[in-house]
This record gives C-alpha cells, sequence and structure tokens, in this order.
C-alpha cells in the first residue's frame, strides 16, 4: 500500500498536477463542447426536450472525456514511460510495474472523475439540471466502470512500437468511434450500416448506459453487459500485445 | 573469493543475427570488470541478459540465481544506457521514485549530494544538460544501495570535471566492496579503475584478464619523441615495428625497448622531450579490432 501510495504521489504531480494537457483535453474541451451545443448554438425544441438534451449530452461529454483520457491519455503515456526507460527502470527494481500501472490508472480516473465534476456543475448551474444523489451516484459508480475497457484498449494501443504509428491509430480510433456511437450527434443520424458498427462500440454501450441513469435513474443491465462484454474483449486485447512484446524481449541496445 | 557472475556457454541471437557466441566468464566479488568492445559488438546485449531482460542460451547465475530474480533485482543497481527525462518532475522526486522500489534504499538527498546534484534537487529533470542527466541516472542506479552494478557507458555526455568525480565516486565504491561491470568507449578510463578487462569481439571474448596481462600479450613499447630527423632513419633500428609522425611529434614502435632505446643513444642530442611508455589500452584494442 506504502508502494502504491507513492507512486499515486509521483505520478499525480507529473501526469494532473503539472500537466496542463490533460486538464486542456480530458475537461477544458468537453467542457467546452458542453457548453457551446446546449448554451450557445440552442437546438430547437420545447423547454422540456431542451433540459433532456441538457442531461444526455452531459452523459455523452463524460463518455468522450473518458474516451480521449483513455485512448489519448493512457497510451501515449505509457508509451512515452516505456520510451523513457521508466518500465524498464521499475522491471528491474524489487517492487516492480504493478503499482505503477495501478496508480496510473487511478490518475486517468481520478481525471475522468474531474470531469465529471465539472460537467455537473455547469449542467446544474448553466442548464438547471436536477439529478437525485442516487443518480449522481450511479454516474460516478459507470463512470469507473465504463471506462476500464477503453483504458485496456489504450494500454493495448500503448504497445505499438512506434510513436508516429501510435498517434495515427489514436486518431483513427477517437473520432470515428466518438462519432459512429454517437456522442457528438444522435446516432439515428447515422446511415442503418453505420448505426449498426456504432452499436458495437463500448463508448455506445456506455453512452447509453449513462442516458439512462440521467433521464430515467434506470441502470440498463443489457448495456452495462456490453460494457463488460469490451472489459473481456480490452484483457484479451493486453494480454495479446504484451506476450507479444515479451517474446521480442526488451530490446535497449544491440551494442 | 566469492562467484557473483557466472555464465557458461551463453549465446544470444537478434533474429538470425547471432550477437553473442559461446561465452563464458567468471565474476568475483568486490571486482570492477571493464567490459569494452566496438559499438554493436554485444555489451549492452550482455549486461540485458544478466539483468534478466533478454532470455539467452546458456547458463548464466547472478548473485547464484537465474537472472532477473527478486532477490537479484534487491541487490542490484543499474545504469542503462539513455536518461529518462520525465516532464514535471524534479532532481530530487526522481531519486525519491527511485529509493521507493528498494527495501534498504539510501537516503535521495545523501545520494543527491554524491552526485553532486544539490544545487539542483528542486530543477525539472527536463532543463538538466545531458551530463547532468547521466549523474541523475547513476543516482538512481545507487540509491538502491545495490551490491552488484552494471554501468554502461556511464560517463556518456559528462564534461571532464564531472568524468573526475565519477571515477573518484567508483573509487569509493570499490572500497566499500561492491561488485561492478562497467562499460565504456573512454579506454584510458577504464584502464585506469579496472581490475579485470572482458573485450568482446564480434561476439566472443578475446581477451580476459588484467592489464598487466594484456598488455604481456602485446608486448610492445612506444618512444615518443620531438626530433628534426626523418623518420626513415628510425625505421632501420633493432626491434622497430612502425614510426609514426604525428604533427611535431614522433613516435617510435619497438618489440624490444630496451635494444631500441640503446640503438638511439648516438642520435641523443637531436631527440627532445623524450618519453618511453607501454602500449596502452586503446591502443591495443585499435591493435586488436584494427579500428
Amino acid at each position: 500500500m506504502k508502494t502504491l501510495l507513492n507512486q499515486l504521489r509521483f505520478d499525480s504531480k507529473r501526469l494532473i498536477v503539472r500537466s496542463l494537457s490533460f486538464f486542456f483535453f480530458s475537461i477544458l474541451m468537453p467542457a467546452g463542447f458542453y457548453v457551446l451545443f446546449t448554451k450557445v448554438m440552442l437546438v430547437g425544441g420545447s423547454s422540456v426536450q431542451q433540459q433532456q438534451f441538457a442531461k444526455t449530452y452531459m452523459g455523452s461529454m463524460i463518455v468522450y472525456s473518458i474516451l480521449i483520457s483513455a485512448i489519448f491519455g493512457i497510451a501515449s503515456i505509457l508509451k512515452r514511460d516505456r520510451d523513457q526507460g521508466l518500465l524498464v527502470f521499475l522491471s528491474l527494481a524489487p517492487k516492480g510495474t504493478l503499482p505503477y500501472y495501478i496508480s496510473v490508472f487511478i490518475c486517468i480516473l481520478g481525471i475522468n472523475l474531474g470531469a465529471v465534476v465539472v460537467l455537473g456543475v455547469l449542467a446544474v448551474f448553466l442548464n438547471h439540471v436536477s439529478l437525485s444523489a442516487n443518480q449522481w451516484f450511479n454516474i460516478i459508480g459507470l463512470v469507473i466502470l465504463c471506462q476500464i475497457p477503453l483504458l485496456l484498449i489504450g494500454t493495448a494501443m500503448s504497445f505499438i512500437k512506434r510513436q508516429e504509428t501510435l498517434s495515427v491509430v489514436s486518431n483513427l480510433v477517437t473520432f470515428p468511434m466518438a462519432v459512429v456511437s454517437g456522442l457528438w450527434w444522435p446516432i439515428n443520424m447515422l446511415p442503418n450500416w453505420l448505426q449498426t458498427i456504432g452499436k458495437l462500440t463500448p463508448t455506445y454501450f456506455a453512452n447509453n448506459t449513462l442516458s439512462q441513469v440521467l433521464t430515467n435513474g434506470t441502470v440498463d443491465l443489457k448495456n452495462v453487459g456490453g460494457v463488460l462484454a469490451w472489459l473481456g474483449l480490452g484483457v484479451a486485447l493486453v494480454i495479446l500485445m504484451a506476450k507479444r512484446t515479451a517474446s521480442k524481449g526488451v530490446v535497449l541496445d544491440h551494442g | 573469493m566469492m562467484t557473483v557472475i557466472q555464465a557458461t556457454h551463453l549465446k544470444f541471437n537478434y533474429g538470425s543475427q547471432q550477437v553473442l557466441k559461446d561465452i563464458d566468464f567468471t565474476v568475483e566479488k568486490g571486482e570492477i570488470i571493464g567490459l569494452i568492445g566496438e559499438n554493436g559488438a554485444g555489451k549492452s546485449t550482455l549486461l540485458n541478459i544478466l539483468l534478466g531482460l533478454l532470455p539467452a542460451h546458456g547458463a548464466a547465475t547472478v548473485l547464484d540465481r537465474k537472472p532477473g530474480t527478486a532477490f537479484n533485482k534487491a541487490h542490484l543497481g543499474s545504469m542503462l544506457q539513455g536518461d529518462m527525462v520525465l516532464s514535471g518532475i524534479t532532481v530530487l522526486e526522481m531519486l525519491q521514485e527511485a529509493a521507493a522500489q528498494y527495501p534498504k534504499a539510501l537516503d535521495p538527498l545523501t545520494v543527491l549530494a554524491e552526485i553532486g546534484l544539490q544545487a539542483q534537487g528542486n530543477q525539472r529533470i527536463t532543463n538538466l544538460s545531458g551530463g547532468q542527466l547521466r549523474r541523475v541516472t547513476f543516482g538512481m542506479a545507487l540509491v538502491g544501495n545495490p551490491d552488484l552494478l552494471f554501468l554502461d557507458e556511464p560517463t556518456a555526455g559528462m564534461d571532464a570535471k564531472a568524468r573526475q568525480d565519477f571515477w573518484q565516486h567508483i573509487e569509493t565504491l570499490r572500497q566499500q566492496g561492491k561488485t561492478m561491470i562497467i562499460t565504456s568507449h573512454y579506454l584510458e578510463e577504464i584502464q585506469q579503475i579496472a581490475d579485470r578487462l572482458l573485450i568482446l569481439q564480434d561476439g566472443r571474448f578475446t581477451f580476459q584478464g588484467t592489464l598487466d596481462e594484456l598488455q604481456a600479450q602485446h608486448l610492445e613499447t612506444v618512444i615518443t619523441c620531438q626530433t628534426q630527423l626523418q623518420p626513415a632513419i628510425f625505421k632501420g633500428l633493432p626491434a622497430v615495428t612502425g614510426v609514426q609522425q604525428t604533427g611535431p611529434l614522433l613516435k617510435i614502435h619497438s618489440t624490444d625497448g630496451d635494444l631500441t632505446l640503446k640503438a638511439l643513444v648516438p642520435l641523443l642530442d637531436q631527440l627532445h622531450q623524450i618519453s618511453v611508455t607501454r602500449k596502452s589500452l586503446e591502443d591495443i584494442f585499435i591493435q586488436m579490432t584494427g579500428k
């Protein structure tokens, strides 16, 4: 526990407290989108519909924040730390790399919970969204659950050898996934074939789960099942990538 | 003497490229080993195998255990090539992070002073020079208070003063009974500190022993002087194998220094600033590798 706390202190300083880019991309950007689409570029409809949109769009932006942190955040953090030699250093030390992985995951989780707080404050004070304490607790629990598959996908992506390739793959995964799963605009605006794909994405299940909680206060087990299925897939993907890398050995220098 | 490292028939391939070919060697407790070889000879690969980072064919034990065991990790410090430049972290925080990984770690503040970066303790790692970064990496290798140290090109990028301080520190560690394997391209530094040399060429050890033993195998005296005489005059002297003119300096290579010096007596009034040395490690290494 002491090792984990030490690692957490170290990682939170470098990844959160002293890193503005995370704050910007994971919290300010989704918050900006939320204000833009709920206060500046107003959608039509009755005040009840607008209120409904303010609630569900908050859920979408929470999932978008999770997606950005997981795919761009965790993949680039792990890749950078691996390239810098931090992971080799820790793997050569008696405590190993497990506390590091847990600590980085907790940091990302903290950033995402920060996004929930910021978006929640905006929703309550700007759009007068009203949710019960139970709904807020469910949102926090679901944010934790829904981001695990995405964090695992990001972790698997961090094993990509070249930084340029990782950057391309991150862009190819994040933005199309955000669009087809209906985070930026409603999924029913997309062609049917694209909707079919979108409804299989982890962000679709996460967004739908949060929407259900925000609108009816219930947790939809079908969507939670989808998240859990992606969790299994994420674990398999990480194991596969880690084994593939391990089989090649940790090549530091051929000299 | 206690054997700290033992390797028998060690082999390693990167794909179809054979990097290490049937290596045998031992390292005793308290020894400082100079592991030298050209770029790509397999030095770093060998260290990576001993650290347990790369799997190899053959048998290798480090501290009586297979490489990479938890016991080894607790008693081993390594300074590999390349330095960590993590953003948002100070020098002291980096040492504290390293210390937190070890059960019998030293005080990071003490190590900070030992590596001569007390004034930079609160500076971000990203603002350090290459030589200072290398010292942080050295500090990270030391902070776990290891018994065995692997130092891969430890002085790369350090200025002359920092290199001098570094070797003095190594001397202190020797007095504490630490065992060390050091690779370096600064052969004149290695020859001063190493108890034994291992010369790795094309994946094999072509020499294992002390500098004296190596020099005995490459018996040659170098007589250096300044003269107006033509180099050709010296080529015909007894035991002379070669004459080199480098600027005002003339280097006469001889297989029998005494014989050649006697032959030089009649010319002494025309020779100035004469010095007689045995072949340096660098000279022998260049002769061995042809580079």
